[in-house]
């Protein structure tokens, strides 16, 4: 294993569903000599991509969770993880976006900047990810690399620019001209592995010197040194250019562009050079842990692998040998042998086998150092845990996780299924953090919950192919909550005296509505009138009380309690007395303070050719959904809406039949918001049937 | 502590809940940067009128029209606000920013609940600037008036350029805004480089000024920003002379 820590480039792929990601990364372990022939991504040789290792991803020719896998360019070594595409599993590829130093954004040339790009391209900006753009699927009908660049430019706020440009397109493309050194690129042998360098096309040379011309301009932003030698009209060294094209491109200002086609193994190798050229290091790229003994103060790390241990396990998987932990080493070098701790419940685990994975195979190395990725065997922990040396009490910085917005009843066929089951679903929600599953008391079912449809029918086919558990499944619900809308006083006496010693709580104050806080809890009790040991008593009664609520008994947010007043008994009061003082008291204010129910409103935005574009937005219009505007693009048109997710069930084969499956969209949640009253009525009549069918 | 919070719990009465939705709305009416020109009422354009704001690039052009958009909004009239510039994201920003910076002082329970309200008589529609044509845009219209989804009242047409256009296509406007009962409110980008008449048009906006019932003009001068009308102005004028806070953009009050 190679130690020049300036030659390793953490690299994710990201990009909308269907661009060719997949293709591209086979296309790079094939040239990078990782594997030894090309598979397609949708199996037509039963084998189906490398990077696709579970069945189902073949099958669907989409990919699921994040792969990783390294490969040498070049003398670097690139470790790249394949990111989902589709807006459903965003939280894979916001995690593999918070482990990795830069990107390939790829775009497709027909395609160019759709809803999902620019979803991927928001979590890059969280993350401060700098990105190169690759412009794939060159060779098909319709490709314009340049229409997508000015899309970058206009869409995503990119100060995008060309580093190449193709030599024919579509059905004609034959390679491109590299702007850098002013040579014409192709790519031959049977996989396109032999690059032929020649000078370019007459017909291109008038164009190629435009774009270059705008290419140093763009870079010239960024050094000195070659603004100066432009001025000096001096030839201008490939390295310059480059030194300059990297220093835009690591302070995410420039964003290098280059083109190709993956499927027609045209120009991987330079997008290659261009990852090892202009992306950065690990030591270039600022990490932050939060210094736990020091009330959560940012550190921020050097990427010293002499130092002591910090790592964050990003990833879980079940393998044959046991649970396989992804993890990246930020400090510190993780060996065979040593002693690392989890942050997050102070367990010290000893590591085993430590391994490089290659999708779904693996190399075993002795040591993970500083800046790299790799995976541990048999370690118990979640995604998401810090590793650190012993005596080290750092944790990386949390990672968002939005909340479930669907729910779904699963009832197991058999008791063999439901030992399965139960195995699945532990592993599914330890992977993935918006996956949760908890057991509903009342129907005695078991819930899972995610982010969308298809999110939860990916786990339901999963648990079927890979544990054999067969389930049937229930309507899937969504995550209505509770909150009210104005101050209401309460006043609540507990007393019982019913045999064997009494029970007495009295408490008074108010409950109102808080829009940035899901429960806040004050005391504003003076001269003891509930004695101090009983007011955590209270804050847990209250607490209680908003698990259910009072009114449909979904969740209730959004609520302040104040105490101000109450009583106590020498004898009869207790924590349990107190506790049911609160939830009377909670129930009594609570439908005085004038409850409503919210609703998740997710963004849908549907991309349809415009001759659709009445029909999509009559579609959505009956939805309940409010359309905030429509956007022409020549030939598509992109229509922006939120929608109710209630609303949302079935969408895409409605979608598909009106717009003969020319119209696509993607759903992300937005906001919660008060359904109106006559839905409100609908959903009570349907908790109160469900009620009777459950008792 | 918000103003309307503090009122309910001092007098612990609950009719007053609504009070900062009240209060935003007079602090919009307030704001109205036209009807504070001395315009006769409040929407100041007639059915079919056409008004426009001119300015050098970035004084606030768009910044005053979407202040004019959300007082409608308010008055439940419904707003369309074509965009020949920016996306839909960036448009939305724009009334979202205003809004929060006009209503920042109030209960933000109450203000979200209120936005929610009004972003009902909003609809933004954006076009490629080459890709722009009255046909297109009436067949938009017609696309969500017939099904009952939006018919606005009137239109904000933002990033228009005048010198190009010509005046056919304002004239085909003229007609759609006839024949669907709306007024159009204009954004014109006038021209550092080139010297005005003495009226303060530019000479390129000459062949159209007949077709406009309002003209609005923004001028920088250090660091203010003035309103100044050049056309339509009611003889009983209260104010002459407004100013746009330019860190905000908002109308000063």
């Amino acid at each position: 294993m190679k130690c020049d820590d300036q030659k390793i480039r953490n690299i994710g792929i990201s990009a909308h569903i269907d661009s060719g990601k997949t293709t591209l990364s086979e296309r790079i372990l094939f040239y990078t000599k990782r594997i030894h022939a090309i598979h397609d991504v949708k199996g037509k040789d039963g084998v189906g991509a490398t990077m696709d290792s579970m069945d189902l991803e073949k099958e669907r020719g989409i990919t699921i969770a994040s792969a990783a896998t390294y490969c040498e360019w070049k003398g670097y070594e690139i470790n790249i993880i394949d990111t989902p595409g589709h807006v459903d599993f965003t939280i894979e590829v916001e995690r593999s976006l918070r482990v990795l130093d830069g990107a390939i954004l790829v775009l497709c040339s027909v395609g160019g900047v759709q809803s999902q790009s620019i979803t991927v391209d928001h979590q890059m900006k969280r993350y401060k990810v700098p990105c190169i753009a690759f412009i794939n699927k060159c060779d098909r009908s319709g490709a314009n690399p340049f229409r997508v660049i000015g899309q970058l430019k206009s869409k995503l706020g990119h100060n995008a620019v060309a580093m190449q440009i193709p030599i024919g397109l579509e059905t004609d493309l034959q390679g491109v001209v590299d702007l850098v050194t002013m040579k014409a690129m192709y790519f031959d042998g049977d996989n396109g592995e032999d690059v032929r360098m020649e000078e370019i096309p007459q017909h291109l040379l008038a164009e190629a010197r435009t774009r270059r011309e705008e290419l140093i301009d763009a870079a010239s932003m960024f050094s000195d040194e070659l603004t100066e030698t432009i001025l000096e009209e001096k030839e201008i060294p490939a390295e310059l250019l480059y030194t300059a094209i990297r220093r835009g491109t690591l302070k995410r200002e420039l964003t290098p562009v280059y083109m190709g086609s993956a499927y027609k193994n045209k120009a991987i190798q330079p997008l290659l050079d261009g990852v090892t050229l202009l992306l950065p290091a690990p030591s270039e790229v600022e990490n932050v842990a939060l210094d736990m003994n020091n009330n959560e103060e940012p550190v921020v790390l050097s990427c010293d692998s002499e130092k002591p241990i910090i790592a964050l396990a990003f990833k879980l998987e079940d393998g044959q040998y046991g649970q396989l932990t992804y993890i990246r080493a930020y400090e510190g070098t993780v060996e065979k042998g040593c002693t690392i701790v989890n942050v997050r419940n102070g367990k010290k685990i000893k590591v085993g086998r430590v391994v490089r994975m290659h999708a779904d195979q693996m190399e075993d190395v002795d040591q993970l150092r500083a800046g790299y990725i790799g995976a541990l065997f048999g370690i118990e922990c979640s995604s998401g845990d810090t590793f650190v040396s012993p005596g080290i009490n750092m944790t990386m910085t949390s990672m968002y996780v939005p909340k479930p917005v669907i729910s779904l009843a699963i009832v197991p066929k058999d008791n063999k299924s439901q030992m399965a089951m139960s195995k699945a679903l532990n592993r599914f929600s330890k992977e993935d953090p918006t996956f949760k599953t908890y057991v509903d008391h009342e129907t005695n079912e078991t819930i899972i919950e995610g982010m969308g449809e298809l999110h939860l029918d990916i786990y339901v086919e999963r648990m079927k192919r890979e544990y054999n558990a067969e389930v049937t499944t229930g309507n899937p619900r969504v995550a209505y909550r509770e909150t009210i809308t104005q101050r209401a006083d309460f006043n609540y006496t507990h007393k019982k005296q019913t045999g064997g010693s009494g029970q007495f709580g009295r408490v008074a104050g108010y409950i109102e509505p808080i829009n940035d806080a899901e429960f806040v809890f004050e005391n504003e009790v003076f001269g003891g009138a509930i004695p101090t040991q009983y007011i955590a008593a209270c804050e847990k009664g209250f607490r209680q009380s908003m698990a259910k609520g009072p009114k449909l008994e979904f969740p209730v947010t959004g609520v302040k309690v104040v105490i101000n007043d109450g009583a106590s008994h020498a004898v009869d009061s207790s924590d349990m007395a107190f506790q049911a003082a609160a939830r009377g008291a909670f129930k009594e204010a609570y439908l005085r303070a004038k409850p409503v129910i919210h609703e998740p409103i997710m963004k849908v935005v549907v991309e349809t050719p415009t001759e659709f574009q009445g029909s999509v937005m009559g579609l959505l219009n009956q939805r309940r959904g409010m359309i905030i505007g429509s956007q022409d693009e020549g030939v598509m048109c992109v229509i922006e809406s939120q929608v109710p997710l209630a609303e949302m069930f079935g969408f895409s084969t409605v979608l598909r039949s009106s717009t003969q499956g020319k119209a696509q969209f993607t759903m992300e949640f937005a906001l919660y918001r008060q359904v109106p009253q006559s839905i409100a009525e609908k959903i009570a009549l349907e908790v109160a049937q469900n009620k009777k069918t459950a008792a | 502590m918000s103003v309307g919070r503090a009122l309910r719990r001092e007098n612990n009465v609950i009719h007053l809940t609504y009070k900062d939705e009240i209060m935003i709305k007079q602090e919009i009416i307030q704001r109205n940067p036209l009807l504070n020109l001395g315009f006769e009422n409040d929407y100041i354009l007639k059915s079919g009128d056409f008004g426009a704001v001119l300015a050098h690039a970035g004084v606030g052009k768009t910044a005053l029209l979407v202040q004019m958009a959300l007082h409608a909004m308010m008055h439940e009239q419904p707003v369309l606000h074509v965009s020949l510039n920016d996306a839909v994201s960036k448009v939305d920003v724009w009334y979202r920013e205003l809004f929060n910076d006009m209503a920042s002082k109030y209960d933000s329970a109450e203000v979200t609940e209120y936005w929610e309200n009004i972003l009902n008589y909003r609809f933004i529609m954006t076009f490629r600037v080459e890709g722009f044509s009255v046909p297109k845009l009436e067949e938009r219209l017609t696309d969500l008036m017939q099904q009952n989804i939006f018919k606005p009242y009137v239109i904000i047409l933002d990033g228009l350029k005048f010198d190009e256009s010509g005046r056919g296509l304002l004239a085909e406007l003229k007609e759609l805004t006839q024949k669907y009962s709306m007024r159009i409110w204009f954004t014109i980008h006038t021209h550092r480089h080139e010297p005005p008449r003495e009226d303060g048009l530019p000479l390129s906006f000459r062949h159209v000024e007949d077709l406009f019932d309002v003209l609005v003009q923004l001028v920088a001068e250090g660091p203010e920003v003035y309103i100044k009308v050049l056309k339509g102005r009611s003889s009983e004028a209260k104010q002459d002379v407004l100013l746009l806070d330019p860190a905000t953009m908002l109308i000063k009050v």
